[in-house]
């Protein structure tokens, strides 16, 4: 836990402006795709093919090929809509949060931290689209004028989703889109290839990197920056009403809100490490992505999820102190009823590991941190596992107790979504710059103009 | 070079601190000698605003101590700046740990679990007492708790005051380190001790409610009220050295930003609290804001809408607005103010299902206030300003240059 009073570097000595650009750039332009490159994405791509044929196949029977049914009608889809929302929530933190901050250590993963976040909010976003039942009038949840007197119920917390998500989604491809656009020209100037020239031109928008340019790019992103991060609290706040607006026990609890925030952050610090940790290895990032990003990422982790561990033990507190008897038979309903296995394993993976990032060597070690954020990963699921089917399964009524097993639709959906993701990583990887040059050279000394 | 002088200029508090210390005494002294005989003639009406001040300047405390070991985290000048002005505020605990003991003879006055359950009319609470006073509200239980929130606390503020004390003087040596390895858990502890002390002392008024967010709402204030007495104490310091040589806009501008995040923060969770129970409408839960919004209560909370956070959201928008220590201490003490209504208004509704205002109300803060503040005058004027032989310190104490 000693730490020495100067820290690791964000970039690693040596570098330039030129070898910054021909490091990043190269990845993109003129290193042949190699072979571990088509073998990842065409994996993920058979698997996302996998989503396909799953989602085909829902379309064509209903609801009815997932295990959902009453008392428990929130499956696996809302259980994955939640785990991946909640991911795509490092990618804004990172980008706008840290940016306001001043933190400027966050320049070397913000690109695909924010890509990551996007690809994840996509994933998010089919779910619930897919749990409608009829997926195709999922356009009836936007309040818009039509003649069969159709209208949202604004007071439910389902129709802020639908606010919440799509506005998430939107700033946050703009974020990421105005960000890319000096380094889209970067790739424009510097490619051989006629064809790209072409594509990244467009891309670019006529970028031309003049003071002017710069200026208004500067105040644009500045701006974006503020509106994202009501965003990061906004929609997983929002996300935890779809739950504690209702009055069964384990949902109904004003907790949710800042738990399920500090929940979302720390599953989305655990896949950023996890991508961050094989992406630097095998481009050789390592002086770019240095061990003082592994360690801020694991104190962020060790943060949010003692914050999380807090909302634990307070909501058991309460249960207990209430007198409530449903409050209570949750408490022994999660403990002992039949999913209590899954509860333990959701304390020892979410609670218990995690606090080994404690050690100062474990939290600049790739090896052990991409197992420690996967175990974190797995415990998040499990935790909306946990709080989406135990709730269900076992209500007020004795009469309608029942049990929920996922089919393997469920399956193939979730490992799906799963695949989505990775090969839209691929393609993001190999065809525009993973990590913004331009922001990664104000961190060079070349770029210390004057001396304050 | 004596720790007091760095840069030829004297690091220790000014002679002001000491002229506001007596005139605190004699405040504080006056106002006791009103307060106690008030309290002989309407002990219930006496006991509540002392409840609701004692939470009130312990919370400055606290969040004093949280905002300190949140600075040995995070570092920065912002934090330096003000370090002893936190360091002075959270020692004042020995005080309030003194003034914790008036409280436990008033249990049965305060809390419904404390009297005999026969006298307790409605029979459903008085079977929900039964169970909670056995396991959780039982008055051993509620004083061996209240004995180990207080030991926590004064663990905590002994090693930051003694390692605080170390850098003063020769030998150098280099606590950073130390501060840094006591503040991550310290943290961390102050946030379950005040927790529990919040579901203690203010929530069980109300032993049938329960809302699991409301520790955070108590912690957030106190993060906020004693956020917003630096910046009091800042102002009153910048008028005279060494503070006006080392108070630069920047930091104001930070401390700006960090009530700006604390007043977003307790909005946050208050609406959260708010809307989560209205919208469960479960007749355990929304009885708390029947109190709170009814009989004249409804404009205390509007109140607190508008003014603990509306208006001071709006002007701490402004850049100019934060960076300006003489403006923004206005809003700083605006805020002090909206927090003890906040307390008020949290606490009172229990007793009195209308809006009413007692003599205590106003004689208690005068007293409690006045003493506290003598009490953190001394402390500010014991030590220097700035731990001048602090590794960290040279960033702060270079003189402002214009």
């Amino acid at each position: 836990m000693d730490e020495p009073t100067t820290p690791a570097p964000v970039i690693e000595p040596g570098y330039t402006f030129g070898t910054v650009t021909d490091k990043i750039s190269s990845i993109v332009l003129t290193r042949p795709t190699s072979n571990g490159w088509l073998l990842g994405f065409g994996v993920a791509f058979l698997v996302s093919m996998g989503l396909l044929y799953a989602v085909g196949y829902l379309f064509l029977r209903g609801v009815g090929i997932w295990g959902v049914n009453i008392p428990v009608g929130w499956g696996f889809a809302i259980v994955n809509f939640v785990w991946w929302i909640g991911i795509g929530h490092a990618g804004t933190l990172i980008s706008a949060i840290l940016l306001l901050l001043r933190q400027s250590w966050r320049n070397s993963i913000n690109r695909f931290a924010e890509a990551m976040t996007l690809f994840a909010v996509a994933c998010a976003g089919m779910f619930p689209i897919l749990h409608l039942g009829r997926p195709w009038l999922a356009y009836w949840l936007f309040p818009y004028p039509n003649t069969m007197r159709v209208w949202p119920q604004f007071r439910s917390p389902l129709v802020w989703d639908v606010f919440a998500v799509s506005t998430y989604g939107t700033i946050s491809l703009l974020f990421w889109y105005v960000g890319l656009i000096p380094d889209l020209a970067t790739l424009r100037d510097r490619s051989e290839n006629r064809g790209a020239q072409i594509i990244y031109g467009m891309l670019a928008m006529g970028w031309r990197g003049s003071a002017r340019h710069w200026a208004r790019y500067e105040t644009a992103y500045l701006l974006l920056a503020g509106l994202a991060t009501p965003l990061v609290l906004s929609v997983h706040t929002v996300v935890s009403f779809d739950f504690a607006i209702s009055i069964l026990p384990g949902w109904h609890t004003t907790i949710f809100p800042p738990y399920f925030v500090a929940g979302a952050i720390y599953s989305g610090f655990a896949m950023v490490l996890m991508l961050a940790i094989p992406i630097r290895k095998f481009y050789g990032l390592e002086d770019f992505i240095t061990d003082r990003h592994l360690n801020n990422s694991a104190k962020v982790m060790l943060a949010t999820g003692l914050i999380v561990a807090y909302g634990y033990g307070m909501e058991a507190f309460m249960g207990w102190y209430s007198g409530n008897r449903y409050d209570s038979f949750l408490l022994w309903n999660r403990l002992h009823g039949p999913y209590a296995f899954f509860y333990y394993l959701l304390l020892i993976s979410n609670l218990a590991i995690p606090q080994v990032l404690w050690i100062r060597k474990l939290r600049t070690s790739p090896f052990w941190l991409f197992l420690i954020s996967g175990v974190i990963l797995v415990g998040m699921w499990l935790e909306r596992f946990i709080i989406v089917v135990v709730s269900l399964h076992r209500d007020f009524l004795t009469s309608s107790w029942g049990m929920y097993y996922p089919t393997r639709w469920d399956w193939m959906t979730y490992v799906g979504t799963i695949g989505f993701f990775l090969a839209c990583m691929f393609l993001f990887l190999r065809l525009l710059p993973m990590i913004s040059i331009f922001e990664m050279r104000t961190l060079l000394p070349e770029a210390e103009v004057k001396a304050e | 070079m004596s720790a007091a002088r760095v840069n030829n200029l004297d690091l220790m508090a000014p002679p002001v601190v000491k002229v506001i210390q007596r005139r605190m005494v004699i405040l504080g002294g006056v106002a006791s000698v009103i307060v106690i005989v008030g309290a002989f003639i309407q002990p219930a009406v006496f006991f509540r605003a002392y409840l609701i001040n004692f939470m009130d300047w312990l919370g400055i405390c606290l969040g004093s101590m949280a905002i300190l070991m949140l600075r040995h985290l995070t570092k920065g000048g912002w934090g330096m700046i003000i370090r002893r002005i936190l360091g002075a505020a959270m020692r004042t605990l020995p005080l309030l740990a003194l003034l914790f003991i008036p409280i436990l003879f008033a249990l049965p006055r305060l809390y419904p679990w404390a009297r005999p359950l026969e006298s307790i009319a409605d029979n459903h609470l008085q079977e929900h007492l039964r169970d909670i006073t056995r396991s959780y509200l039982s008055l051993h239980g509620f004083i061996l708790r209240a004995v180990l929130y207080f030991a926590v606390w004064g663990a905590l503020v002994f090693l930051l005051t003694k390692w605080s004390y170390e850098q003063d003087r020769p030998p150098l040596r280099d606590n950073s380190s130390r501060f840094k390895v006591l503040s991550g858990p310290g943290i961390i502890l102050y946030a379950f001790t005040i927790s529990f002390a919040a579901i203690d002392w203010t929530m069980s008024l109300d032993p049938s409610w329960i809302s699991t967010i409301y520790p955070l709402i108590i912690l957030i204030g106190e993060l906020l009220s004693a956020l917003c007495f630096a910046v009091l104490v800042e102002r009153i310091l910048a008028d005279y050295k060494p503070m006006s040589e080392l108070l630069k806009p920047e930091y104001v501008h930070d401390h700006g930003k960090f009530m700006l995040t604390f007043i977003m923060v307790w909005a946050y969770f208050s609406f959260s609290q708010w809307l989560i129970i209205w919208a469960g409408n479960l007749p355990e839960e929304i009885t708390w804001y029947m109190k709170r919004l009814n009989g004249g209560w409804g404009f205390v909370g509007l109140a607190l809408v508008l003014f603990h956070f509306t208006v001071p959201f709006v002007l701490l928008l402004s850049r100019p607005f934060k960076r300006d220590v003489t403006r923004l201490v206005w809003l700083a003490v605006w805020l002090l103010i909206m927090h003890y209504v906040d307390l008020f208004w949290i606490v009172e509704p229990n007793f009195s299902a209308n809006f009413t205002v007692t003599w205590a109300d106003v004689s208690v803060p005068l007293a409690m206030g006045g003493l506290w503040l003598a009490y953190f005058c001394r402390n500010l004027s014991s030590i220097p300003l700035v731990p001048a032989y602090d590794v960290f310190a040279t960033e702060v104490l270079e003189p402002v240059h214009e």
